[in-house]
């Protein structure tokens, strides 16, 4: 018991906890929008596209939210200039801003290697954050799931049908802007728990997780954002014992709860699947 | 003018340089024909995915003791197969799909690689290591590429025919799966004979920006794969040449310069465009 | 050499997502007709095509083509597909020559290289389509039925007996359409069998000679003159149509009893004129 108690007695273990199973609630709540629209890949792009914003904020010795937010914000004007201009794919488009925006950043870390731990950046590094990054993720993460929490009906509305949500009198564009602003802070704050590699995996995997489990949104977005926490939770201390990369334990588990329900959620789970099929086969040869 | 021709000389006086040079030949090639079929396609991140997903294959194969290569080359085969199966069988989205499993799978591999004590390098799988490439590398990875390359090209109708119109393929009698699985096959191929130099980043960007630069220039798919070519190997050999004066990272600067092309041609074509419409009022 | 002809045996198809797109479908059509496949949006149109190709593997039942499997069919060229607009990419980098080069391949060697007979094919297939003029045009730069036309001229130059064509005619003017149903009955004459989806009710009585409805099942299958009826159609398309009927008393002063019914979804009308406007059927649109 003592054992398993141990990593609360360190300080910097209580903080990465608690700091990523709130970045995992933000994200999770996000996920559950990202997933269902078919956006899934802009997380990716976003946490990758911020990266010069980071190596320039560590650079100058500004905040790295700060730098990370103005290049989220450019990148996403660099896609839609792109699109707007060519007709090439959207995923295209995506892929080459922000392959692009990437390499810049890092770029910028080779010209100045020392000021700069790129690992941190690419790996996440929650058990080492520092109290001033910390804070920021803490800050982010609040406003973000405030925001949320009060809009998430509105942002339904409009994810699910834009025109009906115009109809409601609703303002579909500064929801949708609001969104994206939502989800750059988001994969800013994430970027320090699991790296800008497994960003993706926050803001996708615990909302299509709950998809398959559930048919009703609100119920979705409960169960994506208690997954989202527990498993970032879990992840982070049990780090401790396997002194492996937090980011990726926090991942792996995400990964394998998907599966199991994959497998074995109730109604659209493969087995259940298999079970009904056959059911309706046998009644057609009896009928 | 002898400054600027020893501009281009002068690394090459390097034995390493000369390595690094033909490596990134190498590679341009394979990816630039690779990334016309996946622009086409729309599989544009399936490279990001697949050349995420070889990490844990790498710590596997270490453990296994097998080459590397095999355990990427299964890995990211994997992602892909497992992609397809999971849309095919769940209601969830496809993109949404693809990072789950890649994301999964890179998460797996961190974890495995900070575990097990493997001489497998992140950093080095992460950005590449160009200028560090043996001769035994430049040799395997040498002749993976020509493998795909020669298959891609002489294939190219076919493929090409497969990303146009899948349903009219199989009406023709193409072998409308193997064609589906084989271009997987051969993404798996292309990112592993890269990865060694090119690293995870610069594969992503070769694996986009030269498809999309010929699709933009290009009224016909073998201009495109032209195009898309000539794009790729100009700014990997000049980018290992710049990255070797400037002392900065090569994969970044490869990517960069890509980029830049990119914007010329886009630059390029609005500007057609605009005194096309303008000689027409 | 007997006549072409396609057989399908209790065809029922379910997508992986566990949606039964078509239940139990028995039909048998044969070559030297045009015959209509009409149903709405969804009604399983596209996945019976895509069954008939081999595209989708059907859970129960059996097609046949020209007494052979599918396989064997497709093998000897014997199928043409004409595929909807919305399943094109018109982006793609190809010319409109290149595209009809494409129906060419099952004919040609492991390299595709073209030969003379293959370029014949390809400008003989231009030319009937009326497509020369655009050979070199990339697709995207053609008007919607430019566009139909250069998979017709696919089908053509491919030269299979059996063509199988989804909605052809939506998005494109009556006159191309017009063009495109001559074309079509042609080639119905010289013996081939074109079997054409369209949710567009008002021109089928004037260009089909048999009709299959559907809505995820068969509902009727035979001469248009006998199937093609206002209860066979309310059937099909259930609550779909827009439905105006002018009755005695609208139309006219005196004591006919008979009425106008006007039936249509999108485009062309149907239009019954009779006492309980079910019987007879105007062989023609709104053709003006
Ligand atoms: N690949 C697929 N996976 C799952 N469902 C599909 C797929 N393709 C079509 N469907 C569904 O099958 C039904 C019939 O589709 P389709 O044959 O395209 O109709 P139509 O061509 O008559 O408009 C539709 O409800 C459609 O949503
Ligand atoms: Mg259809």
């Amino acid at each position: 018991m003592e054992f398993l108690l141990e990593p609360f007695t360190y300080s910097y273990m209580v903080k990465a906890i608690w700091v990523s199973a709130l970045v995992g609630a933000t994200c999770a709540f996000l996920s559950s929008y990202l997933m269902l629209k078919g956006w899934s890949l802009m997380g990716d792009a976003l946490a990758h596209a911020i990266i010069p914003g980071v190596a320039l904020a560590y650079l100058l010795g500004l905040p790295y939210a700060a730098g990370a937010f103005f290049a989220g914000i450019l990148a996403a004007l660099s896609m839609n200039i792109v699109k707007r201009k060519t007709r090439l794919r959207e995923d295209t488009v995506i892929g080459l801003v922000f392959t692009t925006f990437f390499a810049i950043g890092l770029l910028l870390v080779s010209i100045n290697p020392t000021s700069v731990n790129i690992q941190g950046i690419i790996l996440g590094n929650i058990l080492a954050i520092s109290n001033e990054d910390a804070l920021q993720v803490v800050i982010i993460s609040f406003i973000c799931l405030l925001v949320l929490v009060l809009k998430w009906r509105d942002l339904m509305a409009v994810f699910f049908d834009e025109n009906h949500a115009r109809a409601l009198g609703l303002s579909v564009q500064p929801l949708q802007i609001l969104f994206f602003t939502l989800l750059s802070a988001a994969t800013v704050a994430a970027l320090q728990t699991v790296g800008a590699c497994l960003v993706i995996a926050m803001v996708v995997t615990p909302g299509a997780t709950a998809y398959i489990l559930t048919d009703r949104f609100n119920r979705l977005i409960v169960i994506a954002v208690l997954l989202g926490s527990i498993t970032s939770a879990v992840g982070a201390y049990t780090s401790f014992f396997l002194n492996a990369n937090p980011g990726g334990l926090i991942v792996t588990l995400q990964t394998l709860l998907f599966i199991a329900a994959f497998f074995f959620a109730p109604r659209h789970g493969l087995w259940a699947k298999h079970r009904a099929t056959k059911m309706i086969l046998k009644g057609n040869s009896h009928g | 003018m002898d400054s600027l021709l020893a501009f281009f000389t002068e690394p090459l006086a390097h034995e390493f340089m000369q390595r690094a040079l033909l490596m990134s030949v190498i590679i341009a090639s394979v990816c630039s024909i690779f990334s016309c079929f996946l622009v086409l396609k729309g599989w544009s991140l399936m490279g990001d995915a697949v050349s995420h997903a070889v990490l844990p294959g790498l710590a596997l194969a270490f453990v296994a003791g097998i080459p590397l290569a095999i355990g990427a080359f299964i890995a990211g085969l994997f992602c892909a197969l497992a992609t397809g199966y999971l849309k095919e069988n769940s209601r969830v989205k496809e993109d949404a799909v693809m990072g789950i499993v890649f994301s999964g799978m890179f998460a797996l591999g961190l974890v495995l690689i900070t575990k097990i004590e493997t001489d497998v390098h992140l950093l080095h799988v992460l950005f590449g290591n160009i200028l560090g490439i043996t001769q035994r590398d430049l040799i395997e990875a040498g002749i993976i590429a020509l493998l795909c390359a020669v298959i891609m090209l002489v294939k190219r109708k076919d493929l090409m025919l497969y990303c146009f119109d899948p349903v009219h393929a199989g009406t023709i009698g193409l072998p409308v799966r193997l064609l589906h699985f084989g271009l997987l096959i051969l993404l798996a191929l292309t990112i592993v004979s890269a990865l060694k130099a090119a690293g995870i980043i610069l594969v992503v960007a070769m694996l986009i920006a030269p498809g999309a630069i010929g699709f933009l220039l290009a009224r016909s798919f073998d201009h495109m794969l032209a195009i898309a070519l000539a794009a790729s190997l100009f700014s990997c050999i000049s980018g290992t040449i710049l990255s070797y004066h400037f002392d900065t990272a090569t994969a970044p600067l490869i990517v960069v310069i890509q980029a830049f092309l990119f914007l010329l041609a886009l630059l390029g074509t609005s500007l057609g465009t605009a005194t096309r419409t303008i000689i027409k009022a | 050499m007997s006549k072409n002809s396609i057989q399908l045996e209790n065809i029922s198809v379910t997508y992986p997502n566990g949606h039964h797109a078509l239940t139990g479908v028995t039909a048998s059509i044969e070559a030297g007709s045009i015959c209509g496949l009409v149903g709405v949006n969804g009604a399983g149109k596209s996945t019976l095509f895509k069954a008939i190709m081999g595209f989708v593997k059907p859970s129960t039942g059996r097609v046949t083509i020209s007494g052979m499997a599918v396989k064997q069919a497709l093998k000897q060229n014997l199928v043409c597909y004409v595929p909807q607009t919305e399943e094109v990419d018109w982006n793609f980098p190809v010319l409109v020559e290149d595209v009809v080069m494409m129906g060419r391949y099952g004919h040609m060697g492991f390299l595709r290289h073209p030969s003379k007979a293959d370029h014949e094919a390809v400008t003989a297939a231009l030319e009937r389509t009326n497509m020369t003029e655009f050979r070199k045009r990339q697709i995207g730069e053609l008007s919607g039925g430019q566009k139909k036309r250069v998979f017709v001229a696919r089908a053509l130059a491919q030269g299979g007996q059996i063509i199988l064509l989804d909605e052809p005619f939506t998005g494109i003017d009556i006159k191309t359409e017009d063009a495109l149903i001559i074309l079509f009955r042609s080639l119905a004459a010289e013996g081939r069998l074109i079997l054409v989806s369209t949710h567009n009710l008002g021109s089928v009585p004037s260009f089909c000679d048999d009709v299959m409805l559907i809505n995820r099942t068969l509902l009727a299958h035979g001469p248009v003159e006998t199937v093609f009826t206002q209860e066979n159609l309310v059937k099909a398309f259930g609550g779909m149509l827009r439905h105006h009927q002018l009755v005695g008393a609208d139309l006219h002063d005196d004591e006919d009893k008979r009425s106008i019914t006007v039936l249509s979804d999108d485009e062309r009308p149907l239009v019954f004129y009779g006492e309980t406007g079910g019987q007879k059927i105007t062989k023609h649109g709104n053709k003006e």
